[in-house]
């Protein structure tokens, strides 16, 4: 079992790290409050709206409304230039309202002002991983989920994109969760998780490990 | 532009092989047809072409139970001549006869063969079988004979020990000239015809040749000769009768119209046992064998067809594997499954559109250069190629169609990753 008896809450606006060594279950945990897997057992409660119950076309609408996501290798589509892959979220949703000055002011924001028009694979990896923010906040999601975001990428720019997202959640007062084993480059967060051995722990990792369940 | 349609278009694009190879597919398959359409429905208008040219006009008419018509052709011709859209009309008269020539005084050949009286006045302007006159001229004077070519030969003894001899000729050879004398009859040379009149007399007379009738495809005179229809009457002593009226009409009449004014003629001559019938019923019996074979290579073609759609299927698959990590990315970030499957399913329409254009393209060049070339093989008869706008647009949207069909099954196939697997996939 991945995960057992685990529980916690998230208050939004906060920067949550969910730390833990390899095959602890960080990542089974984002990809299911990313509801991109099913627990066997209990329930994601999202917003206030239990996910549990969600078809398939809702889930897929409710990840692509609530929930911005953020991977290890940016996972940007390659076929695509750095702003339409940012407008792809919302052309998902159908939503055309006044999306691509926004997009353009995210890259801005991030620091892309200037690769909107290059092609997805032909931009660094610390590009792409900006990208890759900005593709989880143009949609103004409940949640952005990030799997070792910086897992990818030398320390230098690791620490830039760190420092990016937390100054992204700051200004927008936007729901960080991000799952990593590179607890020191995040440095002071607004919460830590600890997952070991399917279940998680309040707080970095220490012989006072306590269950928040 | 809707963003599964502009990801489809970049996706292929970045795969440029396995969208040529897929274009390719569909448009070969589009180009087999094409020109099987060019090759096998040109030959049967050809044959239709001449045999409404040289035998039977747009419409045909003759006495159901006796071998000639009785009526004046000058009554049925006039009539048909008012009637708008008719074009020219001529009388035809068929006999058989015994041809001979001689050499220095010697019988040289002597052999049945069929006799056309032709009234070459109207005939010029009902038939074309006076433009397949290569040599010489056609049978304006009473006494002047066009020769089909193989007769011409046969008259020359070039045949001899040959299969043609065999084909409804009487192979009665005199003299004893060998192969070093085979000279086919020429313009000049005269030949003298025997026919039976309607009393059973043998009728004799010597005409001089003026003029020699090939055609390619078997359906002009060549192995026919061609005399004045008005002779031909004297010597069968049926003065006035003919065995056929031919009936062209103008260039823009229809099939439609062929049937009216036939019906109208029909209605106009209850009494007179006279059949009328249209080109395509005249050469119906000549046809139906050979529209069943082209029936069969259209089949063949449409297998082709189906075939490239299984190398569509098999590309899709392909690209499908190959944008795995993506079909994860989109779910992730929210498409749903029916998103992935119109994303696929496009890719097949642009490839089954492209495609379709391609092959539209090479197949209407093949065509042109088919009918700017009067494209026959070797020697044989010119194809009668026209630009089938139906056809063309059916085999086109066909096979945008089958294109479309063979992307579902890859797309169906795109719709089961599930996002976490599909992203891990490198």
């Amino acid at each position: 079992m991945a995960l057992d008896n685990v529980s916690f809450s998230i208050k939004k606006g906060e920067f949550v790290l969910i730390v833990g060594s390899s095959g602890s279950g960080k990542s089974t945990l984002l990809n299911m409050i990313g509801l991109l897997d099913h627990p066997t057992q209990g329930k994601v409660m999202i917003d206030g709206f239990d996910t549990s119950n969600l078809t398939d076309n809702e889930v897929s609408e409710f990840r692509n409304k609530k929930l911005g996501f953020v991977f290890q290798f940016a996972n940007l589509l390659a076929d695509l230039t750095v702003l339409e892959n940012v407008l792809l979220p919302s052309q998902i949703q159908f939503d055309s309202s006044n999306i691509l000055d926004k997009a353009k002011m995210i890259l801005e924001q991030v620091g892309l002002g200037d690769q909107l028009y290059k092609r997805a694979n032909k931009i660094s990896g610390g590009q792409a991983q900006r990208a890759a923010i900005a593709r989880g906040l143009v949609n103004n999601p409940t949640i952005v989920l990030a799997d070792e975001p910086t897992g990818n990428l030398d320390s230098v720019t690791a620490e830039n994109v760190v420092q990016l997202m937390k100054k992204m959640a700051k200004e927008l007062n936007q729901t960080f969760i991000v799952v990593t084993h590179e607890r020191a480059q995040f440095g002071s967060v607004d919460r830590v998780i600890t997952v070991k051995d399917g279940r998680v722990f309040e707080g970095d990792h220490s012989t006072k490990m306590e269950v928040i369940a | 532009m809707d963003y599964r349609l502009h990801l489809a278009k970049r996706m292929l694009v970045n795969k440029r092989g396995s969208l040529i190879g897929a274009v390719l597919a569909v448009s070969i398959g589009i180009l087999v047809i094409n020109v099987n359409f060019v090759i096998f429905q040109g030959i049967y208008d050809a044959i239709i072409r001449d045999m409404s040219e040289y035998r039977f006009g747009d419409i045909y008419v003759y006495d159901e139970e006796k071998s000639t018509i009785e009526k004046s052709d000058i009554v049925l011709i006039n009539w048909f001549e008012r009637i708008p859209g008719v074009e020219a009309a001529t009388p035809r008269l068929e006999a058989s006869a015994t041809a001979e020539t001689r050499i220095l005084g010697q019988q040289h050949e002597k052999f049945n063969t069929p006799v056309l009286g032709v009234d070459p006045i109207s005939d010029i302007r009902t038939s074309t079988i006076h433009e397949t006159v290569g040599d010489g001229q056609y049978v304006y004077a009473r006494n002047s004979i066009v020769v089909g070519e193989s007769v011409a030969s046969d008259l020359g003894g070039c045949s001899r020990g040959g299969s043609f001899m065999s084909s409804g000729t009487d192979p009665t050879v005199t003299g004893d000239a060998d192969m070093g004398e085979c000279q086919p009859v020429r313009v000049g040379d005269s030949v003298k015809l025997t026919i039976t009149d309607q009393w059973g007399i043998d009728q004799k007379k010597r005409f001089v040749v003026t003029g020699i009738s090939g055609t390619a495809g078997g359906q002009g005179f060549d192995r026919s000769v061609i005399i004045h229809i008005d002779t031909l009457r004297d010597m069968l002593d049926r003065s006035g009768e003919s065995r056929s009226i031919m009936v062209r009409l103008q260039e823009s009449a229809t099939p439609n119209d062929a049937k009216q004014i036939k019906n109208l003629f029909l209605q106009a001559f209850p009494n007179d046992n006279l059949r009328a019938e249209t080109i395509e019923e005249s050469a119906e019996s000549t046809l139906s064998g050979f529209r069943s074979g082209i029936a069969m290579i259209n089949l063949i073609g449409y297998f082709g067809m189906g075939s490239s759609a299984f190398a569509i299927l098999t590309i899709q698959m392909m690209l499908v594997n190959s944008k795995t990590r993506e079909i994860g990315i989109m779910r992730a970030i929210g498409a749903t499954r029916k998103d992935i499957l119109i994303l696929f399913i496009m890719q097949g329409m642009i490839i089954g559109a492209m495609g379709a254009g391609a092959g539209t393209a090479m197949g209407l060049g093949y065509t042109t250069y088919a009918k700017i070339t009067n494209m026959e093989f070797q020697g044989s008869l010119a194809l009668e190629v026209n630009y089938n706008w139906h056809k063309i647009g059916e085999t086109a949207f066909l096979a945008f169609i089958l294109a479309m069909i063979a992307s579902i099954y890859p797309s169906y196939r795109a719709t089961k990753k599930q996002p976490v697997e599909a992203m891990r996939t490198v």
